[in-house]
């Protein structure tokens, strides 16, 4: 911490912009394996409005006063109509978490349909390179669908409400099932320890490979600054985490992703320059156009 | 379109507290297809810099009502050279009468945009401020 050079910003939010407009062709060869020391990582999901940016900047300032270097990645979406954003995290951080050690970022999804943005797994080793010691990363959001932050983070954290009873059961296959900590946010209405016992009820179910981990599940009230046990939860599993991770199962899962999301990115580009009559042709035709279109590395 | 991929903050420095038309631009800016980050009410050029640099903002919108455009302008200026930053583009827009328009240019603003401009209008000469070189 101490010994790290300081943050020089303007640098970092270069870096992090050229990743994130690298074209897939450009990325293809940089496509590399995370390095072995880097920052603590962890993935907010969780429906839309449930608190996850308002739970980060909470954490952040928490972290500020052991003067730990703390990186925010949050990603909102693009509209599917104008390609543009608002990106509105920052808003809900910024006011309770300005310390010189805390830098923020605000990311839009783009043509990326998994949580996430594109190249964010490149971000996430800038973030290393600049000597974080943590990592926090809000994806967009969108709930069932965010699993694939699963595969760039160390602990996951899905942010549910009091509210959330309903969708729980139909959750059950999805992201309920792979979350390291759940939080029930908003704790200040009512019923949120109805919405305890339900997850609990569905974890107890759930016999999915998680080694030996209980996740636990919290309440806090992020607009009162409650973090009730998260500090803890998130120690807990940092401590777990590190004691029986599979290092290498990981890493091949993150890189399977990376590359995955470069190929994602690259189809989005060959679709969106392709001719429109390209799309009057056969099915076999256009599938055609895209293979041929694909750069192979090196290139 | 062609604001495709930009990188845009909107920020209210001052006191004033009235941010419609910060809003609407906002709104008009995604619409084009940019990047809108908005800061909300009442923000410090020492805030609103820092921000700039972090989010490595094309464009840097100040909608200012208050009357205090010369003082705003020069402030958020010098914080962001601090940071070596004087090369983000600062657009001024709000109420500021025309006899004040060519100061704000020369103290460093690259466009000034007022309410009786049509939101075409503002989008296109953005778009053409952001082409220009310094
Ligand atoms: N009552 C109550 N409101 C909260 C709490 N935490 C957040 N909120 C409010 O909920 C709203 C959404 O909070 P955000 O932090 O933006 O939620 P988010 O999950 O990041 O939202 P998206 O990024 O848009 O998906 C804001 O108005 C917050 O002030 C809480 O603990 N209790
Ligand atoms: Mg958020």
């Amino acid at each position: 911490m101490s010994d790290n050079p300081p943050l020089n910003r303007r640098q970092l939010s270069r870096e992090l912009t050229a990743a994130s407009r690298a074209t897939a062709g450009q990325l293809i060869n940089r496509v590399g394996p995370d390095r072995e020391r880097r920052a603590y990582r962890i993935g907010f999901t969780g429906p839309p409005g449930a608190g996850k940016s308002t739970l980060i900047a909470q954490l952040a300032a928490a972290r500020a006063e052991s003067e730990a270097r703390v990186g925010v990645l949050a990603i909102d979406p693009s509209s599917p109509l104008s390609g543009g954003s608002i990106l509105g995290d920052r808003i809900r951080m910024d006011e309770v978490a300005d310390s010189p050690d805390l830098f923020i970022r605000s990311l839009p999804s783009r043509w990326a349909h998994d949580g996430l943005t594109g190249n964010v797994a490149e971000m996430l080793q800038i973030m290393d390179r600049h000597h974080f010691d943590e990592v926090f990363l809000e994806t967009v959001g969108v709930g069932q669908t965010d699993h694939a932050v699963k595969a760039l983070v160390d602990t996951v954290v899905l942010v549910l409400v009091p509210e959330s009873g309903d969708s729980i059961q139909a959750m059950k296959a999805g992201i309920l099932e792979m979350a390291d900590v759940y939080v029930v946010n908003k704790s200040d209405r009512p019923n949120a320890e109805r919405i305890v016992g339900e997850i609990e009820g569905v974890l107890a179910l759930s016999t999915g490979s998680r080694r030996g981990w209980q996740p636990p599940v919290v309440t806090t009230s992020a607009t009162r600054n409650e973090l009730g046990d998260l500090l803890g939860a998130l120690a807990s599993h940092r401590a777990w985490t590190e004691a029986n991770r599979d290092d290498l199962a990981w890493r091949r899962r993150a890189e399977r992703h990376h590359v995955q999301s470069v190929l994602n990115q690259q189809i989005a580009e060959i679709a969106e320059q392709a001719p429109v009559e390209l799309f009057d042709a056969s099915g076999a035709e256009i599938y055609a156009h895209f293979l041929t279109h694909l750069t192979p590395p090196g290139d | 379109m062609s604001l495709a991929g930009k990188r845009i903050l909107v920020a209210k420095p001052g006191l004033d507290g009235h941010d419609i038309g910060a809003k609407i631009i906002t709104l008009a800016l995604r619409d084009a297809g940019a990047d809108v980050i908005y800061t909300g009410l009442r923000k410090s050029p020492d805030y609103i810099a820092r921000v700039a640099v972090d989010e490595d903002v094309d464009a840097l919108g100040l909608s200012i009502l208050s009357g205090s455009h010369h003082e705003l302008l020069a402030q958020t200026r010098t914080e962001l050279a601090a940071r070596d930053a004087a090369d983000i583009k600062i657009f001024v827009g709000g109420t500021i009468p025309p006899q004040d328009h060519q100061a704000l240019i020369d103290a460093g603003a690259a466009r000034i945009f007022t309410s009786e401009m049509t939101i075409d209008h503002v989008l296109a000469e953005l778009e053409l401020a952001l082409t220009e070189t310094a």
